[in-house]
């Protein structure tokens, strides 16, 4: 901290009306994200100021890489199931292409056959491109698949430059990457140069020289084939903290690759790994400093720990822009009920999709919820997400958990909602299970089910109709 | 025949099984009779069965002594015509 005293004296703004700042946390959407002013990062020594408000006017978008890196990580889709997500993903993203490409292997039959098919669907977006070795040979595949751009490995730390591909020199290495550019072009193909590891590189002696000579070859070509840069925190190294340093801090690389090399921002694109729990954060970092592409696979799902989950970059890109942009958020949990039934495994206290979500168990928080579920619930999950806010019941729910658990069982709403004293039977019976039979786990919904039917029959033969689809 | 005040505490006696003859107008539910959360809302129901009434739930929760109960039940049968 400066030396300069900060202090000063707040004075009780005293209200009778609640302020509930519903500009921002207006509930029938994600939570907006606003500054109040520049972000400043010191490069090279001298204070630089960047517009976080720039990504909210920029055309930044999400691309996808459920089927490559994501595939990586699991046993093989099959082409159907992959069809089928690619289906679902264009609806999602929506008319604007907010989820902008995605891209496939190209080596098998399979491969080539689940491309047709996804192409054959007839979606604008996302746009279907390819991903292969940095090998010359490699660009048959492309050209024959008949894609326009593919990505391909530029590793370039000198762990994957001299220990893994064994080259004697540096200058072997860019040479031999640069071959393969130039034979991208000669096939018509736009390159998309994926930095492999580059939070654990030599900026200074490779990474940003083996850049600017992309940028002198993309001067030869039409503007549309220029060379597009991924910059991949292969082992989630990076870091978004202002004043972290090179080649960790995200921040610097973006500005690096934007600024000194020249690369523009509709040509980078940050792809992040999970390894520290930094991927969501370092990936809408990116965006804010000046990379539009966001890669990610849905639910966060990759080698390893995961990349960018897909979906939240979709509520990040809301909360930015401050609208839904024709992003289809409910598709998010149609996507997960699907990767389920596929045993696509996903934890119950994931964000957004997992089983609970925006459950809550504490009694005292049920009752938060009995009187305004705004005040337990992210946004409004019930429209946005088809899930509404649910409460799981142990020894801690309460008859509030209980008669909160009961109306959304019912579906009932406002005046039609029971009160916690017609749900006394159940509310017992579930404090029992813990205090007399010494009960260890929650209680599932089957078993309430069951009890509400035995102990409040009037309520079951009423209301029975009108579940709510628990 | 038995007062209001006399049913409510026959009904809180049973629910938190306790004996009648301990338990007087100036009992609170909590911190004297020990009424636990669910025990709290099995009274309002069981004085509702009881008396035949519905009572209002935040009104009736609201209540914290035995025999400020039974003026709020004495109350609340008097609106819904409930002779006692």
């Amino acid at each position: 901290m400066s030396v300069v005293d900060a202090r000063k004296t707040h004075e009780l703004v005293d209200t009778t009306e609640p302020n509930l700042l519903e500009d921002v946390f207006d509930y029938g959407l994600p939570p907006k994200i606003r500054f109040d002013g520049p972000l400043i990062e010191y490069i090279d020594g001298q204070p630089v100021e960047f517009d976080p408000n720039s990504a909210k006017k920029r055309d930044i978008f999400i691309t996808d890489t459920t089927f490559r890196d994501g595939q990586q990580a699991r046993p093989p889709y099959t082409i159907d199931q992959m069809v089928h997500l690619y289906d679902l993903l264009a609806q999602l993203g929506g008319p604007q292409g907010v989820i902008r490409q995605t891209e496939f292997f190209l080596y098998t039959k399979n491969d080539r056959e689940t491309l047709d098919r996804c192409r054959e669907l007839g979606h604008e977006f996302p746009e279907c491109t390819g991903w292969i070795r940095a090998v010359k040979g490699d660009f048959r595949l492309v050209k024959e698949a008949g894609l326009k751009e593919t990505g391909m490995l530029t590793s370039s730390s000198d762990y994957h430059i001299f220990n893994k591909l064994k080259f004697k020199s540096r200058k072997e290495c860019m040479d031999s990457y640069c071959e393969v550019v130039d034979a991208a072009f000669e096939a018509g193909v736009r390159p998309r140069c994926h930095l492999e590891d580059v939070t654990r590189a030599d900026w200074d002696g490779f990474v940003m020289p083996f850049v600017d000579r992309l940028m002198r070859m993309s001067e030869q070509v039409p503007e549309d084939m220029g060379v597009k840069i991924r910059i991949c925190d292969t082992m989630g190294f990076g870091l978004h903290y202002p004043g972290a340093e090179l080649p960790r801090s995200v921040p610097k690389m973006i500005y690096k690759l934007n600024q000194e090399c020249g690369v523009p921002s509709d040509r980078l694109e940050w792809h992040g790994h999970n390894d520290f729990h930094r991927t969501h954060a370092n990936g809408a970092t990116a965006w804010l400093y000046g990379c539009d592409a966001l890669n990610g696979t849905l639910f966060g799902f990759g080698e390893r720990c995961g990349n960018p989950p897909v979906e939240g970059a979709l509520i990040e890109y809301i909360s930015l822009k401050e609208d839904l942009c024709g992003i289809r958020t409910e598709l998010i949990t149609e996507i997960a009920n699907y990767m389920r039934s596929i045993d696509f495994p996903i934890a119950d206290n994931y964000p957004l999709v997992g089983k609970h979500f925006n459950t809550t168990r504490a009694g005292i928080h049920a009752g938060g919820l009995r009187q305004d579920e705004r005040i337990y619930n992210i946004f409004d999950t019930t429209t946005l997400l088809n899930r509404p806010p649910r409460v799981a019941l142990t020894d801690k729910s309460g008859a509030d958990g209980v008669a909160h658990w009961v109306n959304e069982f019912f579906g009932l709403k406002d005046a039609d909602r029971i009160s916690k004293i017609k749900c006394h039977k159940v509310a017992r019976w579930v404090m029992d299970q813990y205090e007399v039979e010494g009960r260890m786990t929650a209680i599932s919904d089957e078993e309430l089910e069951a009890k509400v039917q035995e102990l409040m029959p009037e309520y079951w033969e009423t209301h029975k109709g009108k579940l709510a689809g628990v | 025949m038995a007062t209001v005040q006399d049913r409510v505490i026959e009904v809180t006696a049973r629910v938190l099984q306790l004996d009648a003859a301990d338990i007087t107008p100036d009992n609170n539910f909590t911190s004297d009779l020990g009424a636990e959360s669910v025990q709290s809302i099995e009274l309002v129901a069981m004085f509702e069965e009881e008396f035949g009434i519905e009572m209002d739930e935040d009104g009736a929760l609201a209540v914290t002594t035995v025999g400020s109960a039974a003026e709020f039940i004495a109350g609340v049968c008097k609106e819904q015509g409930v002779e006692v």
